[in-house]
């Protein structure tokens, strides 16, 4: 694999799974929100599927997503399969439970005090959730970041719904699984460990971040 | 509206979801401008009451006015809410510092931020942390904790202030300056404040009325005869001495400070025949200085003493005792008539 090439991968991993991870978070953790706000018959029931769905197989989800956006499918029109976009949205939906559990636990392990205070302080019920987001934000950053290891590290969506096309849908797992199909297993080895080095990288510029915050 | 009256209570009830607890406070008003103490046991009621006046609970049944008007009215809770403060009685400190706690509720309200620096500083140098605005709050104890709580609330200059147990955390020496500053801040402002508190002795030091608390209901403990003092023991009873020599023993092992109600109907009365053939605890002397016919066929005596207290007896039991006004008597109760509150 030529250098270029690779730095093609790698962008196509941030930019797919990064974008898999910012949408994720913004549906997933309003969702958490409500959840915690609330307790309703069912409750506990959508807690559970929310969980059995956090184990759906990437290939499972690649293949209901391809029959949806293949040309025969009720998406067909929109000509998504085998691009980036499909990618993304195959990636946003297999991280989605997994984001909204954590972000769940994380919002729900907030001391119950610290609403209760913010409205003796006088804020507005927004406001008072507001204060819980902020006192959950650490963990709720490591849910974002939980969704966006395990989008940047699927293979079964990124290959059956992008098609791993050089330079375009190729990302770095695919690119994996082609080297290993060609039997040259130390290039599979190198992405792997450069795959791991980014999610490392990731995790220390937030982790620093958030550090230097606190 | 009726300002001058901060709470007004009517036939309020309160149950928390799933619970055989009830809150009942029949006829309750509170004036502003005044210093009101909640006492009673633990699971009493006063931390419940606390939330309710702080317009974070709704009661369940009954009226409640705050300053005059319904807070749960249409749209005027938010504004209701932000007459008053409560500090909790294990507060909650948001993440980040001194000064990030203390400027929260102004944030909130929308006020000039150039004005902060001032109010924080000011705040502060009342709970003695003047120089500790940036301090993390991680990096705080049990007793600071307590005193940032409170001077978040201060600077909010509210109208009622509402504590529940604010020197629980806090030693007896900082404790009293607090004392001091709660007063102040009465007298300075006219806030209003209702505070919860086991210690009788800073209740009635510091407020103008004592409420108190049993099983959710305000009791009258005006018939009752009350006592308190600091209990010593030696493993199976105890003793307090509310003044030098006369000493009230009651069973159970109590070593702090506690407080005791003997029911009028748990004394017996002796004549002095009787009396010197008597030995053992909880027997004093007294004259009658008072009876008053209550219900029943009962009266109410109140005997003058080593220790003042008030007994019920029937009239016949008057009668042939002779008890009289200016008479002298002897009267006794067993250890187990005291309760300890």
């Amino acid at each position: 694999m030529i250098f270029t090439e690779l730095v093609q991968a790698i962008w196509v991993s941030l930019k797919t799974s990064g974008a898999a991870a910012v949408i994720a978070s913004l549906l997933a953790i309003p969702l958490a929100l409500l959840l915690s706000a609330n307790e309703f018959t069912g409750k506990r029931f959508l807690l559970l599927l929310n969980q059995t769905w956090m184990a759906a197989p990437t290939v499972v989800i690649g293949l209901l997503l391809y029959f949806i956006l293949s040309r025969n499918g009720p998406l067909g029109s929109f000509g998504l399969l085998y691009t980036q976009t499909a990618m993304t949205i195959g990636q946003t939906i297999l991280i989605l439970p997994l984001v909204i559990g954590f972000a769940y636990t994380a919002i729900s392990q907030v001391d119950a005090r610290a609403r209760i205070t913010a409205l003796s302080l006088g804020a507005t019920p927004a406001q008072a959730w507001w204060v819980v987001m902020r006192e959950a934000a650490f963990p709720l950053l490591v849910a974002i970041l939980a969704g966006f290891a395990r989008a940047i590290s699927e293979v079964g969506i990124a290959m059956m719904l992008g098609g791993n096309i050089r330079g375009y849908t190729r990302n770095i797992t695919t690119a994996i699984a082609l080297e290993s199909s060609k039997g040259e297993f130390m290039n599979g080895v190198i992405l792997g460990l450069i795959l791991l080095s980014l999610t490392l990288g990731i995790n220390l510029l937030v982790n620093s971040g958030v550090k230097n915050r606190q | 509206m009726n300002s001058a009256r901060a709470y007004k209570l009517e036939q309020l009830r309160f149950q928390y979801p799933g619970s055989g607890f009830v809150l009942h406070a029949d006829d309750l008003e509170i004036e502003s401008g005044k210093i009101i103490a909640l006492v009673g046991p633990n699971g009493s009621g006063k931390t419940t009451m606390l939330m309710l006046m702080g317009l974070l609970l709704k009661p369940s049944a009954g009226t409640m006015e705050f300053l005059g008007q319904n807070p749960w009215a249409d749209g005027r809770l938010l504004d209701m809410r932000r007459k008053l403060a409560l500090v909790t009685h294990y507060p909650y400190l948001f993440r980040g510092t001194i000064y990030d706690n203390l400027v929260f509720g102004l944030k909130v309200r929308g006020m000039d931020r150039a004005g902060f620096g001032a109010l924080v500083r000011e705040t502060l140098s009342m709970v003695e942390l003047e120089d500790f605005a940036q301090t993390p709050v991680s990096a705080l104890s049990a007793g600071q904790v307590q005193r940032v709580a409170l001077a978040r609330a201060m600077i909010l200059k509210p109208k009622v202030l509402l504590l529940d147990e604010p020197t629980a955390n806090i030693d007896a020496g900082m404790s009293q300056r607090m004392e001091a500053v709660i007063t102040e801040l009465n007298s300075r402002y006219q806030t209003t404040i209702i505070f919860s508190t086991h210690n009788f002795s800073q209740a009635f030091r510091l407020a103008d009325k004592v409420l108190h608390f049993s099983d959710g209901k305000q009791v009258n403990y005006s018939h009752e005869n009350f006592f308190s003092g600091k209990a010593e023991t030696d493993g199976k009873l105890s003793w307090i001495e509310p003044k030098p020599g006369a000493r009230i023993v009651f069973s159970g092992e109590y070593n702090s400070h506690i407080t005791c109600i003997i029911s009028p109907e748990k004394i017996k009365v002796f004549s002095e025949n009787e009396a010197q053939r008597m030995s053992g605890p909880n027997l004093f002397s007294g004259t009658v200085i008072r009876l008053e016919l209550v219900e029943n066929n009962q009266a109410l005596v109140r005997v003058s003493g080593e220790l003042n207290f008030r007994l019920k007896l029937s009239i016949q039991e008057i009668e042939q005792k002779k008890i009289a006004i200016s008479r002298k008597i002897l009267l006794r109760f067993p250890p187990e008539a005291v309760e300890v509150l």
